[in-house]
């Protein structure tokens, strides 16, 4: 019996009324996560969530399913140590099985530059709650045998910080669990729905239209991805969000035995090995703004090569797939959550390449948002004002990788 | 014997085949394996490539050849096995050579098609792993090699053509023995089930298309011919079975998830795994589409065809990549041959230490050291509109620069934040060389082209970074030693003048990043070398040493220089960094400008500061250590170092500030008490750096008069490239088609001229610069003598056989030919004569090259 | 990605890795106030899923910019712009 298969889960799926008190405009894991908060920690369950595909068939489907925060400035650490705290609760919580691993991360430095840089993570992510040390080489050899220090004579490693809250998780799990979770308690969910207007009561957003018809709405969310553009734009919105293609691969599976998740900035090159046995790897993203998700050789090419350089026994693993997601990436590589100041609208997108980590906590804060109409103190600083007020969050641990 | 699954590679010499039914072992993960050599990458252009050499691609491929079309045909069967198609298009191929393999990228200019066939549907019913049972296209194989195949029956609801008793009826399962083979098969017609005895069965159930690489293809217009361009059959789902091998996905498994709502066949596969495993869905999807219509759904697309199509291994994909070259200055050699332990930093290779930086630190403050900073950004710009352009690109007033002096300037970003800082230095009204940070040369060069080119702007910009060494010479005895290096007259501070030094012409700027005396001496770099020995060895009995990164980190730290990215963030404004002064409202516009009167409108958050520890003594803090005031977190420091003059340690920080815009006065960090303080922490009166310099008295009593060799450039940088004689001429489009006419392999003075612009021209060989300046009537132009270009003749065959592992782009047919690109992902130039190819590269990148040309 | 673009100063089709990308900033006319204006042009996208003009900067090669008509649908480069 393969135990991989999914055996619990079951959706329930429903026909669309003509209004709800919330309408959640993508059927992600952020959308999805904001149902559930909001069904199971407010009692609001008068939800909708509707998702122009198959729900997680976006960004949380594709993503190299990193949990981490070790991150560069405190705002940041906060939120996503939350959502790590949570994600470690959440299969309990859910009674689903989410394959979640906390496995630590390596994030190495190559130079002199680079370890002072670690050091300064581990300093700013213990000072605000996330557990994270400086480690030297031969701790780093322990922790990952498989590594070459050498860094193949070119790269050699100095030093790294080792993030011991990073984990992976199985991202569709996490998206079906928040999905059921949700729709449960009596929060629907409507695939194959798109979204082609915002219906306005004046200046205020009272409703969507959509291909299956009007749904009209106390608040809309916006939850959309890389994809958020073009909803803004029905609500007169300009944002500062610009979409990028971000790939990844994966090997087959293999015996589990690959300890830790593994990252470097110098190569901006990051792998884990999955619960499957399969090791997956990613870079940086593609430099071109694009909607198109084609899967592109020169990254894997190039990603392929960096991994081996780090990694030797991977070059005789075999490549299984690659794949592409669409990043919505904002200037100071941190997300972009709450009020529009349109009424009646509100955001939580500029994920970027850092959504995954973040859904839980992204979804607890958007629903008490939501349902107390007072923007948490957690998220106050990834206000979408934040660009015109000069308090932008320019974050070095953001990596633009994952 | 075996069904043919979709997946398997032909059995050529050198492959091993192993049996691994599904069930089998999960392969380890190998801990201690060696570094190997990269799988070699070749490079083809064409004008159609057909994948699959069947009939139907043979048939294609012939119709296009005789289209006058150059075709690559790539099969399989041959072991030319296409892994994707990929945007470009660009096919991939993995080709068997023996026991290894080989990587083929070809980049078709015409088209791409698939005659990649089709695959049987595989039985799923219980009993399928047994045995015996063969496509018919095996049996056919089979049957005409005169194999025996015992009772054979053909089973399944596609016709065939065989000669051998067809039995009707739905699949119900395979029986087999306790060997695993074959010995009945139980088939349904309508209600009754029979069992038919037999050694053989063949399983003919229809068709699916191998199409996946055109339908991964997306956009790129590929043409599909033969059975990949069949419809495809949607076999009967039995009630049982395994129906994804790969993972082991039963039917039951399938009922499962679609009754519990996993409705879309992309949730069915991410729930139950079918079509994850190595065959991609071949087997499964036929079935699972077939499911899901069965049950009332319209029919879903298949999954999402994606590469890799075949699979090859990491090694394999990752051929053609190379690592990201770091480039260096040419005295690299000189500071490993000096013990220096090198480190990349700001994106070149880069002394750290020598060693003794207690020793190279002393030689700055108190007696005299040199500085490689060849790495610095380096820029000429001349023209009508210079000053216009460096108006724009700076907050800072330049009208108001005094010809033969500098300036240090901001660059600010349309957001208002500092990109960059360095000099701008005045030649003329129209003529400027400006400075910019070793990592940040090379986006200065873009963004100042970009503003240009906008602006219509009538100027000549060069990029001189690379050709262009610099030595800094700093201490107290600084004018003293270039006094013995036969410099005429120095300048004062913040002015440059032109002099030689130790019989090399240089631009002597003087400035002051360390504090001390200093003179920054930029000079064509193939110069670099004696330069910098000359000045070691006439400077010995003044205690002379270089000093490397570290040092010169903390020496200007203790003057509070920043340093743009460490000091500094993506978005630091001029305000948050005290560094107001450089921004002038009362100037024209500015990139920036409207930004930075909107920022200083809000709030400010927080500071860039100084700190000392007190009290003294105490260790410095790592850089990012946090800082308290109380147990209110307020920043973190930037930049550390233990003052070796000031016996403590110095700091800069960001603090944040209260509503007046004021940071508080003590801070914590590392549980050791701080004071905020402005960060000139040493001479904050810029005494020494400014100090008075009488050269003539310092001639007369270093006996100057002392004469210098002529200094020619060095020999070349490795054993198989040459140091090039070139010059470079930036001037107006017109005036080179006029002096070079049309083709960008042209010829000035009897030298070779390969155009690499409209406005620019390298010439490679000895060229008279007054008279090419004279000719061109470009009061203007830039005509520079370039020092810095190693090149290399590599017979034509040779250099055809490195380039098509090297070079992804397709090169010039005729001949002469001057083409610029990347090769083995460094910028290089081609010149192509009949019989041999010269490689022209920068000495900061010659040795990667000429390793990576191999 | 189409693979390579064509820059007309080398006169060939380059990589794309040769190349550095640059967004044409457009601020919507219907924005009038100078800091609305600001603050847009330094920090809003269009992000259009279309037809953009763009241009990139091979530095791989002349060290100048070209400018492109791309798709961003299906990622397909137009034709290059003179």
């Amino acid at each position: 019996m393969n135990e991989y298969v999914e055996r619990k889960v079951t959706f329930t799926w429903s026909e669309p009324r003509s209004s709800y008190d919330v309408v959640i405009v993508g059927g992600g894991g952020h959308g999805l996560a904001t149902a559930y908060y909001l069904a199971t920690r407010h009692g609001i369950t008068n939800v909708a969530v509707l998702e122009r595909g198959y729900i997680g068939g976006g960004n949380s489907g594709r993503n190299t399913t990193v949990i981490r925060s070790n991150y560069g400035i405190p705002e940041a650490v906060r939120f996503y140590q939350r959502s790590v705290e949570l994600y470690e609760g959440l299969e309990e919580e859910t009674d689903r099985f989410l394959m979640h691993d906390k496995k630590g991360l390596l994030w190495l430095a190559h130079t002199e530059m680079g370890a002072r840089a670690e050091r300064a993570r581990a300093e700013v992510n213990t000072a605000f709650g996330a557990k994270t040390e400086y480690v030297e080489p031969a701790q780093i050899k322990e922790i990952c045998p498989q590594i070459d220090l050498t860094g193949n004579g070119k790269w050699p490693v100095v030093g790294a910080s080792y993030h011991s809250g990073g984990a992976t998780a199985r991202h569709d799990r996490v998206v079906w669990a928040l999905a059921e979770g949700a729709m449960n308690r009596g929060v629907h969910v409507h695939q194959r729905t798109t979204v082609t207007g915002l219906v306005k009561d004046g200046e205020r957003v009272v409703g969507v239209a959509t291909d299956r018809g009007t749904i009209g709405a106390g608040t809309v969310l916006s939850a959309t991805g890389g994809w958020v553009t073009r909803l803004a734009e029905m609500a007169g919105l300009r944002l500062p969000i610009r979409s990028h293609p971000l790939q990844a691969f994966v090997t087959n599976h293999y015996e589990l035995q690959f300890p830790s998740l593994l990252s470097s900035g110098d190569l901006l090159f990051y792998v884990s090995q999955t619960a499957r046995g399969e090791m997956l790897m990613g870079a940086e993203l593609d430099p071109q703004p694009s909607y198109s998700t084609r899967a592109g050789h020169p990254f894997i090419q190039s990603c392929a090569q960096r991994a081996i350089t780090l990694l030797p026994f991977l070059r005789d693993l075999r490549v299984l797939r690659q794949w592409t997601g669409i990043c919505d990436m904002s200037p100071d590589y941190s997300p972009i959550m709450g009020t529009t100041g349109v009424d009646g609208f509100l955001v939580t997108t500029g994920w970027g390449t850092w959504g995954f980590k973040a859904i839980p906590a992204g979804g607890e804060q958007m629903a008490e948002l939501i349902a107390t109409d007072e923007t948490p103190e957690l998220i106050a600083p990834f206000s979408l004002d934040r660009f015109a007020r000069d308090r932008t969050l320019a974050d070095r641990g953001s990596s633009g990788t994952h | 014997m075996a069904y043919v699954r979709t997946c398997q590679r032909p059995a050529l010499p050198g492959v091993v085949v192993e049996s691994q039914h599904q069930g089998g072992t999960t392969p380890p993960l190998p801990l201690d394996i060696p570094q190997k050599p990269a799988v070699e990458t070749r490079h083809r252009f064409c004008d159609t490539v057909v994948i699959g050499g069947g009939s139907a691609g043979t048939e294609a491929a012939d119709a296009a050849r005789s289209e006058g079309h150059d075709v690559v045909v790539l099969d399989a069967g041959a072991g030319e096995e296409v892994i994707g198609v990929y945007p470009g298009p660009l096919v991939v191929a993995r080709v068997q050579e023996g026991p290894s393999s080989t990587t083929l990228q070809v980049q078709p200019r015409e088209q791409v098609i698939v005659a990649t066939g089709a695959s049987a549907i595989q039985p799923i019913v219980p009993g399928s792993e047994l045995r015996g049972l063969l496509t018919p296209v095996a049996a056919q194989h089979m049957l005409d090699s005169g194999i025996d195949l015992g009772r054979s029956v053909v089973v399944g609801t596609h016709p065939t053509q065989l000669d051998l008793p067809h039995e009707s009826g739905e699949l119900v399962r395979f029986e087999g023995d306790a060997r695993g083979q074959l010995v009945a098969v139980v088939l349904q017609d309508s209600d009754n089930q029979r069992r038919v005895e037999c050694d053989t069965a063949v399983v003919s159930l229809g068709f699916t298309p191998r199409n996946a690489l055109a339908r991964m293809a997306g956009d790129t217009p590929v043409q599909v011919v033969g059975d990949a361009a069949l419809e495809g059959d949607l076999p009967k789902c039995p009630p049982d079975g395994i129906f994804c091998p790969c993972s082991g996905v039963t039917m039951d498994d399938l009922e499962g998830v679609v009754e519990r709502g996993f409705e879309e066949l992309e949730l069915v596969k991410r729930a139950t795994l079918a079509g994850t495993g190595t065959c991609q869905g071949s087997t499964c999807l036929p079935y699972i589409r077939s499911f899901l219509s069965e049950r009332g759904a319209d029919l879903q697309p298949p999954f999402t065809a994606r590469p890799v199509n075949r699979q090859l291994t990491l090694g394999e994909i990752a051929s053609g990549a190379y690592d990201h070259a770091t480039p260096r200055t040419e005295l690299d050699a000189e500071h490993r041959r000096l013990g220096a332990h090198m480190e990349r930093a700001g994106g070149w290779w880069r002394p750290w230490t020598y060693g003794e930086p207690d020793a190279e630190y002393w030689a700055v403050r108190s007696g005299v050291s040199v500085c490689d900073v060849g790495t610095l950004g380096k820029m000429q710009i001349s023209g009508p509109d210079a000053l216009r352009l460096l108006e724009w690109i700076y907050p800072t007033k330049v009208a108001t620069l005094k010809t033969g002096r500098t300036r240090y300037v901001l660059m600010l970003d349309e957001r208002g934040y500092v990109l960059d800082d360095g000099l701008v230095a005045k030649e003329s009204e129209t003529r400027y060389t400006l400075t910019f940070t070793s990592g940040g040369s090379s986006f200065a060069e873009l963004w100042i082209r970009d503003w240009a080119e906008g602006f219509g702007l009538d100027v000549r910009i060069l990029n001189q970074t690379a050709s262009l060494g610099a030595i800094n010479v700093t201490g107290p005895l600084a004018a003293r030693l270039l006094a013995r290096a036969g410099v005429e007259k120095l300048p004062g501070f913040a002015a440059f003048r032109r002099d030689t030094v130790c019989g090399i012409d240089c631009q002597i700027f003087r400035l002051s990043f360390t504090g001390e005396l200093s003179y920054e001496l930029h000079h064509p770099a193939g110069h670099s070398v004696n330069l910098w020995r000359r000045l070691i060895e006439l400077g010995e009995d003044l205690g002379i040493r270089p000093h490397g990164l570290d040092t010169l980190l903390g020496l200007r730290l203790e003057k509070g220089h920043i340093v743009v990215g460490q000091d500094t963030d993506y978005d630091s404004t001029p305000r948050r960094i005290e560094h107001e002064w450089a921004v002038k409202l009362d100037k024209p516009d500015f990139v920036g400008r409207e930004a930075v009167v909107r920022t200083n409108s809000v709030p400010l958050d927080r500071k860039l500061v100084g700190l000392e520890l007190e009290p003294a003594g105490a260790e410095a803090p790592i850089q990012g250590a946090s800082l308290y005031d109380g147990d209110r977190y307020v920043g973190y420091v930037t930049s550390s170092a233990d003052s070796p003059v000031l016996g403590k340690a110095v700091m800069l920080g960001w603090v944040d500030v209260d509503d007046a815009g004021e940071p508080p006065p003590n801070v914590r960090v590392g549980g050791a008490a701080a004071r905020v303080v402005a960060p000139s922490f040493y001479d904050p009166d810029n005494l020494r750096a400014r100090a008075k310099v009488d050269v003539a008295a310092l001639r007369e009593a270093e006996a100057a008069g002392a004469t210098f060799s002529a200094s020619v450039p060095g020999p070349a940088l490795t054993p198989t490239f040459e140091r090039l004689e070139a010059t470079r001429i930036v001037t107006t489009p017109e005036a080179l088609d006029e002096a070079l006419g049309e083709g960008n392999a042209a010829s000035l003075q009897g030298a070779r001229a390969m155009r690499t612009a409209a406005d620019e021209v390298l010439v490679l060989g000895k060229v008279d610069l007054i008279s090419i300046r004279e000719s061109l009537r470009d009061e203007h132009c830039i005509v520079l003598e370039e020092t810095s270009l190693a090149g290399r003749w590599i017979d034509a065959e040779l250099a055809a056989e490195m380039l098509e592992r090297t070079c992804a782009w397709e090169r010039p047919g005729e001949r002469p030919a001057f083409a610029q690109g990347t090769v083995a992902d460094i910028p290089v130039k081609l010149w192509f004569e009949d019989d041999r190819v010269q490689f022209v590269v920068s000495n900061a990148l010659v040795l990667d090259l000429e390793e990576r040309l191999g | 990605m189409s693979l390579t673009l064509y820059c007309h100063h080398c006169r060939g089709k380059r990589p794309l890795s040769d190349f550095v990308y640059g967004e044409i900033p457009k601020v919507p006319d219907s924005l009038t106030d100078p800091v609305e204006r600001d603050l847009d042009r330094g920090f809003m996208h269009d992000n259009v899923e279309g037809v953009v003009v763009e241009r990139w900067f091979c530095h791989g090669g002349c060290h100048r910019w070209i400018t492109v008509r791309r798709d961003t649908r299906n990622d397909t480069v137009l034709s290059p712009e003179t």
